[in-house]
């Protein structure tokens, strides 16, 4: 009842029942048929029999699990009614519907017909003249109007093509302002007075060494500039630790060092201070900042020193700063230089 | 039977109902029994610093007399000698004593303290002048109650030392109080100094190549380091001491503290930190700020550089927070004068109420490290699980 | 057979008589087909063949926690709010009370503490969506090793890779609506990545942002991508790729009646519809009981971002995320500055190159493997890995290269369990990254060589010898009996048989009434 040609490969070759009457069907492909029709009602032939040999047991098995889905459904509807905790809403309705799941799915695995049937691919492609004359379709129609109408065709690719450009724009430069100078700027000014996050100024007596503050400038503490591009961090260490680079020698009055909070690698606020390494660490991929010779990265991603904001303790002893940062702050850019508003300069 | 049973559709659809019924019900009670409340914090009375605290300090020795006679009130001051431990009662001016709790198997004594605002006793000038140069001696920059006793509005002295200092104008109203164990102690911290510590940090606490000079660190960094365990140190040359069961108790150690503030008087001395009237929600607001960068911001902790960590917060006391937020341990920032009194007792608050307490509603906390546990669970039971499932429903080739 | 009898039948034998054997049925059936014309497609489409095997079900789990993604997202978008105005807190959470935060935090806490089973459908939804990516992963795995994705299904596989790409940047916009400090970092990362990119970083991200860091505008545009464009896109291309696969059928492995040109299992309706819908139920049951038990984005507990001066330790993205964020880690500090300009290779090639190389490959590789081995024929039939021995230990060694990324975002929580020194750590898996990939490739190739049983005895049982000595002392080996086991024949891998013959099955005849036996389980079926 089966073939197998070679180059064809099998006909079908399960003899199960035809037509929708129930007859016995022949095993040979009908070239309409695309498939097996299923029997109904046939369970002598093997291929209906279910895959366990005790489907009462079975079925039995899977109507308790039935249960148990159908018990933690509605237990999940009572527990829903009285406003139960999350745990309770969580495991009646997994458990609910798991059962409902698992009942279901042992069924169709265990006492349903499972074959197994066979389907035949058709072949994907045509045959080759229909593919040829869709590429004919394709190019000589094509070709009847490109080759008369050239100028046309033409001036449509061209306008078509600055369209797809011109259609980015709104896409894109809507979106928000152009950058300008904008990451080169902070608000830190020459004269400006340190604070915290509540307002209060940072007096030269406040803080011992070893002790770390986060500042901002004042006015900015609850800005969001203020927050994410201002941020400086103010350590005191031991004066004598320090070691002064050429032209930063006022720059840390008393021990009192100030650098940018955010990170030159991907702009993480560098909050985690080891006061007897003297190292600040970047929390989101430890960078380690060297805080004694200019936060110069030591260890980890971050390609360049923490910018240092230059300090002056004024005539009534709280700290402020001699200018703004002489370099963009925060993480590396197309347009970055080292250079920014310097020392010395207050506008860009 | 079963099958019987079950053939029968009468049957079945009572099953199914008297189940759905059942269920329903249990639903509903279970839910009954376990509502979603609103989010209450642990009840304050346990945690009200009105003499009943954790860090209740006991002390033993002596309370040479001081009667400061407050604004309203009176108040009396049993005067012992010998070794009763009494536990200092902090009252509000005008009540009188309140409760203590016994905190040592040896006979309890109730002494009260109490002391209205301002420097020393009216005792006499000697006394004030005494403890005047103390505050001196001992006070370091800090501006506003920043754990130093010179911007401290609450000062008691005891026989010409300083004893205790707060930001409050009373014992009791600051946020919190500052004491030294009494002299009386002293000689029992020198004989555990000399016992245990002194291997390492020398007979007079000049330090070694092993450990550093403990003169002048203060009562509190003293403190802190014995009750946590870290000292003595398991392994002295280790890069950063662990946390382990303490060898001393609270008294051993407050009287290990006094010795070494005998030695070289330093302070903040030991931190008493009173709950009443902590805004938690300040002290996350601080926390988020200053401490999660290091221990994580559900104070799990972490690993540093070079072998370094930040503990995880989970099983510090309340005390050993304010200790270690005032005198900066080991690789931890020294927080002094930015942050006063009342920053740390809320900070102090929101760490013993919610980092050690955390409110986990949704489940299982998995550590409180976040998506490494978390994308471990969903990897290995979710798409793990599911796929024993596929491996169950399906073919094997 | 269609009937203009205008009388409506009104009793089941009324209905039979009206439009034969099956009745009210027939009669809907009739109504549809007049219409939509759907019986012979709809017969084929229920005959559908589904093969068994149980890695053919791994792309179920990913469409049906998509499908709780949906559900439990559209609960999530009736309460939650897409806005970074300041609001301050009065609710059920203390440690938040009088804190400013913005309605997106805000909304997120009340859904998590105020609204009825609303923390649970957060968790369902966020714990679907790391399932739903790793199933993605998974059944992508599937799809390589077994050669899948050759033709005709290179287009199938391009859309899959599209796909995963889809999802694990949905990914990370949703857990950042929420606006808290974890996932802000994340944000704040995202920038910073932009910016590094050269000539247009920055215009990029004051595009995206509307200005410079932070801005007050992400969260609502992240809101619309997540919950509008990404989803559109997905469901587009998840029908094109179902669509696909109804029209391609479904590939099978080599084994007894199967062909090229056959597909062996079983049938849509009723078994596999059953076996899929029960799936769907247990997948969404089991994400039930996760989401109920297992706590997931306590957000309340993180805080609020609205000051981007802080930071928590111990913070990694979610898991899909980890493979960016491990390689963010290790790579060297190399920036590049020179001429008025700064290119930052150390953000740039981690976190754009690298993933752009890596996903390039998977799309590039049907192409690049048919080049290689010179096949440009038709494939249903799926190879057995150890058969494709370069194949499965390049995808391995890819696998391996992946999975040390990941393990490195972890570096400091490694580095805490384990009580290492974190600057050893990374420097573990800076050098385990170029380490890993190759002996893993290595050993997967050797071992997919012993697999197959292939050449120089490799696989096969030896042959003992004995050793027995002579009275003058000498000792002798001769190779043993041969046991059962033993031998080339057993061993031998044989080519699997690609076509073979099914015998005949034998029916019982129609309406002869076979007594059939009640105890071996079959009833009898009336007509």
């Amino acid at each position: 009842m089966s073939t197998t040609t070679p180059g064809h490969g099998p006909v079908n070759t399960t003899t199960v029942g035809g037509a929708a009457n129930g007859d016995v069907a022949t095993s040979e492909v009908d070239g309409h048929r695309t498939s097996v029709p299923m029997p109904v009602g046939r369970f002598d032939d093997p291929h209906q029999q279910p895959l366990t040999r005790h489907p009462r047991r079975t079925e039995a098995f899977i109507a308790v699990f039935m249960l148990i889905g159908i018990a933690g459904v509605a237990a999940f509807g009572g527990a829903y009614w009285q406003n139960a905790t999350p745990w309770i809403l969580g495991v009646t309705f997994g458990i609910g519907l798991f059962g409902l799941g698992f009942g279901l799915t042992a069924w169709g695995k265990y006492l349903m017909p499972r074959g197994p049937f066979v389907e035949e691919r058709h072949t994907l492609a045509s045959e080759p003249d229909e593919r040829e004359a869709m590429a004919a379709a394709l190019v000589d129609r094509t070709g009847i109007v490109v080759k008369r109408r050239r100028l046309l065709g033409g001036l449509l690719a061209g306008g078509l093509g600055i369209f797809g450009i011109v259609a980015l724009f709104p896409l894109l430069r809507s979106l928000g302002p152009l950058p300008g100078n904008t990451l080169n700027e902070t608000d830190w000014r020459k004269g400006t007075r340190l604070v915290d996050i509540n307002g209060r100024r940072v007096h030269k007596d406040s803080m011992m060494p070893g002790g770390l503050l986060t500042v901002y400038p004042e006015g900015f503490q609850n800005t969001d500039s203020g927050q994410a591009v201002d941020q400086t961090v103010l350590i005191r260490v031991q004066e004598t630790d320090l070691t002064t680079e050429k032209g930063r020698e006022t720059w840390a009055p008393t021990g009192y060092v100030a650098y940018s909070k955010m990170c030159t690698h991907l702009g993480c606020p560098v909050g985690l201070y080891e006061r007897e390494l003297e190292l600040l660490v970047c929390p989101c991929h430890q960078s380690m900042f060297n805080v004694r010779n200019g936060a110069v990265p030591q260890f980890g991603p971050a390609p360049r020193p923490l910018p240092q904001l230059p300090l002056y303790i004024d005539s009534q002893g709280y700290i402020r700063s001699q200018d703004g940062y002489n370099q963009a702050v925060g993480p590396g850019f197309w347009e970055r230089t080292n250079q920014g508003n310097g020392p010395g300069t207050t506008e860009t | 039977m079963i099958r019987g049973l079950f053939g029968n559709r009468y049957v079945r659809s009572v099953a199914v109902l008297a189940t759905v019924g059942l269920s329903g019900l249990l639903g509903l009670t279970a839910g009954a029994g376990a509502q979603t409340t609103t989010t209450t914090a642990p009840s304050m009375s346990s945690l009200n610093g009105a003499g009943a605290t954790s860090s209740t300090g006991a002390t033993t020795g002596s309370a040479t007399g001081s009667t400061a006679t407050g604004s309203s009130g009176t108040s009396t001051t049993t005067t012992t000698t010998g070794t009763t431990t009494a536990t200092p009662t902090l009252t509000t001016a005008g009540s009188t004593a309140t409760a203590t709790t016994a905190t040592s198997p040896t006979a309890a004594a109730t002494s009260t303290i109490s002391a209205s605002g301002g420097l020393g006793s009216r005792f006499g000038l000697s006394t004030v002048l005494a403890c005047k140069r103390d505050i001196e001696a001992i006070s370091f920059p800090g501006g506003a109650n920043a754990g130093s006793p010179k911007g401290s509005n609450f000062h008691l002295c005891v026989g010409g030392q300083l004893r205790a200092y707060g930001n409050g104008h009373s014992a009791a109203s600051s946020a919190i109080l500052y004491h030294l164990p009494p002299p009386s102690v002293i000689p029992t911290g020198k004989k555990l100094f000399e016992q245990t510590c002194s291997s390492c940090h020398g007979r007079e606490a000049e330090g070694s190549n092993a450990a550093p000079p403990l003169k002048g660190v203060g009562p509190a960094t003293v403190d802190f380091w014995v009750t946590t365990g870290r000292m003595p140190a398991a392994t002295p040359l280790q890069e950063q001491a662990d946390r382990k069961p303490a060898r001393y108790d609270k008294q051993q150690a407050q009287a290990i503290a006094a010795f070494i503030n005998s030695l070289d008087p330093a302070a903040p001395y030991i931190p008493k930190v009173n709950m009443q009237g902590a805004n938690v929600a300040t002290g996350a607001d601080l926390f988020a700020l200053n401490c999660a960068a290091c221990h994580t911001i559900t104070g799990a902790g972490d690993e540093l550089a070079y072998g370094t960590f930040a503990p995880s917060l989970h099983v510090a006391t309340a005390r050993q927070i304010a200790e270690a937020i005032r005198t900066g341990p080991g690789n931890m920032p020294w927080f002094t004068g930015n942050l006063n009194d009342d920053q740390v007792r809320n900070i102090v608050a929101y760490v013993t109420q919610y980092i050690q307490h955390p409110d986990n509603p949704g489940g299982a906390g998995l550590g409180g490290i976040g998506p490494v546990t978390e994308g471990f669970v969903a990897l290995l039971f979710g798409v793990g699980g599911f796929m024993l499932i596929c491996f169950w429903i399906g073919d094997r080739a | 057979m269609s009937t203009t009898d205008t009388t409506r039948p009104r009793t089941r034998r009324e209905a039979r008589e009206a439009h034969g054997r099956y009745g009210r049925v027939q009669q809907a059936v009739n109504e549809l087909d007049d219409r939509l014309g759907v019986a012979k497609g709809g017969r084929t489409f229920l005959d559908k063949i589904f093969p068994d095997h149980w890695s053919f079900m791994l792309g179920e789990i990913a469409l049906y926690s998509f499908v709780i993604l949906l559900a439990t997202g559209v609960f999530l978008t009736l309460y939650y709010v897409p806005s970074q105005t300041v609001v301050v807190y009065h609710g059920a959470y203390r440690p938040l009370d009088g804190i400013h935060m913005t309605q997106a935090y805000q909304s997120t806490v009340n859904l998590s503490f105020s609204v009825r089973s609303g923390l649970l459908m957060r968790q369902m939804h966020h714990w679907s969506a790391d399932i739903f990516i790793a199933s993605i992963v998974v059944h992508m795995a599937r799809i390589f090793f077994t050669g899948a994705f050759r033709k005709p299904r290179e287009l199938n596989w391009t859309i899959g890779i599209t796909l995963l790409i889809l999802a694990i940047l949905n990914g990370f916009i949703g857990y950042s609506l929420p606006d808290d400090l974890v996932s802000g970092t994340g944000i704040r990362i995202a920038y910073s990545i932009l910016l590094s990119i050269p000539f247009v970083g920055s215009y990029l991200a004051f595009w995206l942002f509307g200005g410079n860091y932070p801005g007050d505008i992400i969260i609502e545009r992240f809101y619309i991508i997540h919950v509008l464009i990404i989803p559109l896109v997905i469901l587009g291309l998840l029908g094109a790729h179902l669509g696909l696969l109804v029209r391609q059928k479904h590939t099978q492995f080599p084994g007894k009646g199967r062909t090229e040109k056959n597909v062996v299992g079983t049938p849509m309706f009723p078994t596999f519809m059953a076996k899929t819908t029960g799936f769907m139920l247990m997948v969404a049951g089991g994400i039930g009981l996760l989401g109920g038990l297992a706590q997931i984005n306590p957000i309340w507990q993180f805080g609020p971002y609205t000051d981007a001066s802080k930071i928590s330790y111990a913070v990694q993205p979610d898991w899909y995320m980890g493979f960016l964020d491990g390689a963010l880690r290790i790579m060297p500090s190399w920036e590049w500055t020179g001429w008025g300009h700064t290119l930052p290779w150390e953000v740039f090639f981690p976190a754009v190159i690298f993933p752009g190389l890596l996903f390039n490959l998977c799309f590039a590789w049907p192409f690049l493997e048919s080049k290689f081995t010179k096949d440009t024929g038709l494939h249903n039939l799926l190879d057995r890995p150890r058969d494709r021995p370069k194949r499965t230990a390049a995808g391995a060694a890819v696998f391996a290269l992946v999975f040390t990324l990941f393990a490195a975002s972890s570096t400091d929580v490694l580095a805490n369990f384990f009580h290492v020194s974190l600057n050893v750590t990374l420097w573990f898996f800076r050098i385990a990254v170029f380490v890993a990939p190759v002996i893993v490739g290595f050993a997967t190739w050797r071992i997919c060589l012993e697999m197959q049983g292939g050449g120089h005895g490799m696989g096969k049982r030896k042959r003992a010898l004995v050793v027995s000595r002579t009275e003058s002392g000498e000792y002798t080996a001769v190779a043993s009996e041969q046991r059962p086991g033993d031998g080339h024949h057993e061993l031998d891998a044989e080519p699997v048989p690609r076509t073979v013959e099914l015998e005949p099955v034998a029916v019982g005849g129609p309406r002869t009434g076979t007594t059939l036996d009640a105890d071996a389980g079959v009833r009898r079926v009336n007509r």
